[in-house]
């Protein structure tokens, strides 16, 4: 079929119909049927048409033809921000993807879409600054659990430390404990035989005091059996000068007999008598002589041993000065050991209340030291969980820290 | 009551006569000298006395130990141990002299010891042993005791004669 229609690229005009008015109306209606269904390219040849006719085919083309210019412009309008949202689109899904913020930079100078996507923009640059915050915090975070680990950790090694000095402590407190039972013990041994050796000091100084007397009784006793030896000796000298007179005597009568034997015997028959008298005197004398002889024997002897007893009875009497001497340094001994002995008796009963009061305080600090050693390993136990804790909040900070690390700020 | 020793000496004692006719005896003085028991008939014999202050005599016989006072009479003192070559006696506060008497002439002897006067029977006397010593013309005999050294008896008489002949000579 023919139409008076024109495309644009190969602009036709329709020829003019052949029987007037009819025809020329049946024109625009075509054209204007045809722009109705899209194509705004149509045109009516308004050459071939009179008058009013000819008027409306070209206020018809005219505003075909700026509708066409509209619907082109339109179209390049649509195509550039199609162009602008799909780069909003594609920052979008590298933001959700891949967590990366710094790929947005969409700009539009469409005054619709502009509000948009700088309200966007502006989302995304706080979600940046959250972003580097929280990064920041992660780290600073991550940090500090490692830090509270490591304290944690130190806390639990000193806190088993602690435990195993205390532990060893309490050991030893129950041992001094122990000891210090033993050492009231002992004190107490030291202090009854303190006691037991005061009492004996206290005997022996009374039996050096005896002694001492009794020394002073045998030296007194010794000067006067000294004094006795002296007189059995002077009597025994006097004796003797007896003995010598008697002696003396007996030879004069011994001469004088022998002489008046001679008379006798020369008186003859007459002086016999006499004679055998005289023999008989002078067998007395002899007798006496012999006695006498027997006497200073005896007085030699007796000498003798009164030169002895007195040589015993000094020596006795040195040996009781001697004995005197180390009685008063006994006494002294006695004395010094009775003033020691009672400074060590009170010493040890001293050290026997101090130890009987420091058994009391250290059974009190052994029951401390329990109390302490049940306190560290319930701090112990804490210590450990405080540790588990810190180890879990370190890698919950290192996990918040890789989660933070995802989304890119720069 | 014991009776006394001189009681029992005198009833022990022998009639006068009886014994003297039964055992002709002498009396004689006896001494010991040295080792020597020694016997003199008692009439030479005057008295004992103890030996005084001695006098020694220059370029006297050895036998001649000096003189000595007695009773206002000066004697000369002998020892016989000297003179009958025996040894030498030593005067002593126990020595004793005793007086011998010879004729009109008498002098002092040195003893140790006086043991008095001694009765011996004739008949217990032994002639002196033969080719003696020196002092054998002295002697008048032994006498033999049991248990005690025997008894020599001497001629004082002649032993003092010859002992003054011999200082004299000398």
């Amino acid at each position: 079929m023919t139409m008076p229609i024109e495309s644009p690229n190969a602009p036709k005009r329709r020829p003019p119909p052949k029987n007037g008015k009819d025809f020329q109306m049946k024109v625009v209606i075509d054209a204007l049927s045809a722009a109705l269904q899209g194509d705004l390219s149509v045109r009516i040849r308004a050459d071939g048409l009179p008058g009013e006719a000819g008027e409306v085919a070209a206020l018809t083309n005219q505003v075909l033809e700026k509708l066409s210019r509209r619907l082109e412009d339109s179209e390049h309008r649509k195509q550039s921000i199609a162009q602008e949202i799909d780069h909003a689109l594609d920052g979008l899904i590298a933001l959700v993807r891949q967590g990366d913020l710094s790929r947005w930079n969409s700009t539009t100078e469409d005054p619709l879409l502009g509000p948009l996507l700088e309200g966007f923009g502006k989302v995304v640059e706080t979600l940046r600054t959250f972003v580097r915050e929280i990064n920041e915090a992660a780290l600073r975070l991550s940090s500090s659990a490692n830090e509270v680990l490591a304290a944690s950790t130190q806390h639990e090694t000193s806190s088993t430390e602690q435990a195993a000095a205390i532990h060893e402590t309490t050991a030893t407190m129950e041992e001094l404990k122990h000891a210090s039972a033993q050492i009231a013990e002992n004190a107490g041994a030291v202090a009854r035989v303190a006691e037991e050796t005061l009492g004996a000091a206290r005997a022996g100084r009374g039996a050096i005091g005896e002694f001492i007397q009794a020394m002073q009784q045998i030296r007194s006793d010794g000067v006067a059996v000294a004094d006795s030896i002296a007189k059995l000796s002077k009597r025994v000298e006097r004796i003797g000068t007896v003995v010598e007179v008697i002696d003396e005597i007996a030879d004069r009568s011994d001469l004088l007999a022998l002489n008046a034997a001679l008379e006798g015997s020369r008186a003859g028959e007459a002086g016999k008598g006499f004679s055998i008298v005289a023999a008989e005197m002078r067998r007395l004398a002899e007798n006496v002589l012999d006695s006498t002889k027997e006497i200073k024997n005896l007085i030699t002897e007796i000498r003798e041993a009164t030169a002895a007893a007195a040589g015993a009875a000094d020596a006795s009497k040195r040996a009781t000065e001697g004995g005197e001497k180390l009685g008063a340094v006994a006494a002294q001994a006695v004395e010094g050991i009775l003033a020691g002995v009672q400074e060590t008796s009170d010493a040890a009963r001293v050290i026997n209340l101090a130890t009987q009061q420091q058994r009391t305080a250290t059974e009190q600090v052994v029951a401390s030291m329990a109390e302490i050693e049940d306190v560290t390993r319930q701090t112990t136990q804490a210590s450990k969980q405080a540790t588990g804790a810190a180890a879990e909040l370190t890698q919950l900070a290192g996990r918040l820290a890789e989660l933070i690390k995802r989304f890119k700020a720069d | 009551m014991s009776p006394s020793p001189l009681k029992e000496a005198l009833s022990a004692a022998p009639d006068a006569p009886v014994a003297a006719g039964a055992r002709p005896e002498r009396e004689y003085f006896c001494f010991r000298i040295g080792e020597l028991s020694m016997g003199v008939p008692s009439e030479n014999v005057r008295e004992v006395i103890r030996p005084g202050p001695l006098t020694a005599l220059p370029r006297a016989a050895p036998f001649l130990i000096g003189v000595t006072g007695h009773r206002g009479e000066v004697l000369p003192v002998i020892d016989l141990l000297r003179f009958l070559g025996k040894g030498e006696s030593r005067v002593g506060p126990r020595s004793r002299l005793f007086v011998g008497l010879a004729e009109n002439f008498s002098a002092a002897l040195v003893t140790d010891a006086v043991a008095g006067l001694r009765k011996v029977a004739r008949q217990d006397i032994l002639p002196a042993p033969m080719g003696g010593d020196a002092g054998a013309e002295h002697v008048l005999g032994v006498v033999h005791r049991k248990g005690e050294p025997s008894l020599t008896l001497l001629n004082l008489a002649k032993l003092l004669g010859s002992a003054r002949q011999r200082a004299v000579v000398r």
